[in-house]
């Protein structure tokens, strides 16, 4: 995907990111965290334009669950109030053991897409999320046997390469769908320039989606948009609408993305179109 | 073991929540939930070994205790 791409006119799929497994009410009260919540904050940002929402599972207290159970509970409120809205299921997750990582794709029906870390990344100062290419397989497998599009989740340049050995190792599912991450850390710092030589170093054919995270999420999924690729908004990536001022409701950052790829000639994709995008 | 600084509570500062939640006594805020999982030493994860606050805080102990016997020692030698 290209800038060529953005001139052409192709739609742009806006993924949601609703509530995450880092931090929570704590941090922003109006992230939702019980199903019921995330149910209606799927409703919101489908009408808002979203076309995907990204989905992790918690506790009533909020704290994280890999549960096959929650996770289903989850799903059937999210279709109850956005029939439509493609659900993404998030693998992700510090210290879990692998077969809780599992756990995600287990509802049924199952998601029609799941995330997969691309490898390792650090968390505070005395943890990492490990991800390694057994685990990576594993649940590509798992994907595979379940009919889940992989979601491939790329926090720095190296997992690049990661990417080109799972291609090397297993046959995934054209178009291959990666999401690009920008922000601290272990992530790809965000500056412009690496975005365009990350898209510059996937797989031929392969999609991107664009997550900065905090401060930068408006500015890269802006570059998302020009450069043809596709955009991930939402509280799990960005508690604020600006600096100092909490974001009201998950809609609110999907119909900013709205707005902005309105005024930059870029239809925003139905569900259909996602499905028919992604190959679903 | 879970961390001896954790509490749940249902309201702090200004806040109130249905379910009580992860509070760090020592950080004196809410605990996020991937910090709660360190907090409550679920799957691998040790308090001890991966809570950079309870380290810190537990190195603070340490120098008190360090300091205590130092001032012991100096006011025996006084």
């Amino acid at each position: 995907m290209s800038y060529e791409d953005y001139l052409a006119g192709e739609p742009l799929i806006v993924t949601a990111a609703l509530t995450g497994g880092v931090h929570g009410k704590e941090a922003n009260p109006n992230l939702p965290e019980t199903p019921a919540e995330i149910g209606r904050a799927a409703a919101e940002v489908e009408d808002a334009g979203a076309s995907v929402v990204h989905l992790h599972a918690r506790r009533p207290n909020g704290e994280r669950t890999f549960a096959t159970e929650r996770f289903q509970e989850i799903d059937d409120a999210v279709r109850r109030h956005a029939a439509d809205v493609v659900i993404q299921h998030s693998t992700g997750g510090t210290g879990a053991p692998d077969a809780e990582r599992h756990l995600p794709l287990r509802t049924d029906p199952p998601p029609e897409m799941a995330s997969l870390d691309m490898g390792p990344l650090n968390r505070y100062d005395h943890l990492t999320s490990e991800n390694t290419r057994g685990l990576v397989d594993s649940l590509h497998e798992e994907m595979v046997d379940r009919g889940i599009k992989p979601e491939l989740e790329v926090f720095n340049d190296g997992h690049l390469n990661e990417v080109h050995g799972l291609l090397e190792r297993r046959d995934l599912a054209d178009p291959v769908y990666a999401t690009l991450i920008f922000g601290p850390g272990t992530l790809t710092p965000p500056r412009p320039q690496n975005l365009l030589n990350a898209v510059d170093n996937l797989p031929d054919g392969a999609l991107f989606n664009t997550l900065g995270f905090g401060k930068h999420q408006l500015p890269f999924a802006t570059m998302g948009i020009l450069f043809g690729g596709h955009v991930r908004v939402g509280l799990e990536d960005n508690v604020y609408y600006r600096r100092g001022e909490l974001a009201e409701r998950n809609a609110q950052l999907v119909e900013r993305i709205a707005r902005l790829a309105e005024e930059l000639g870029r239809e925003i994709a139905t569900p259909a179109q996602a499905r028919s995008i992604l190959d679903l | 073991m879970t961390c001896p600084h954790l509490e749940y509570r249902d309201r702090a500062d200004d806040r109130r929540f249905d379910e009580a939640r992860a509070y760090c006594t020592v950080a004196d805020r809410f605990v996020q939930p991937l910090r709660a999982d360190i907090c409550n030493d679920r799957y691998d994860l040790e308090h001890d070994r991966h809570c950079e606050i309870f380290l810190e805080h537990a190195g603070d102990e340490d120098r008190d205790e360090e300091n205590d016997a130092d001032d012991g020692t100096e006011a025996t030698e006084r």
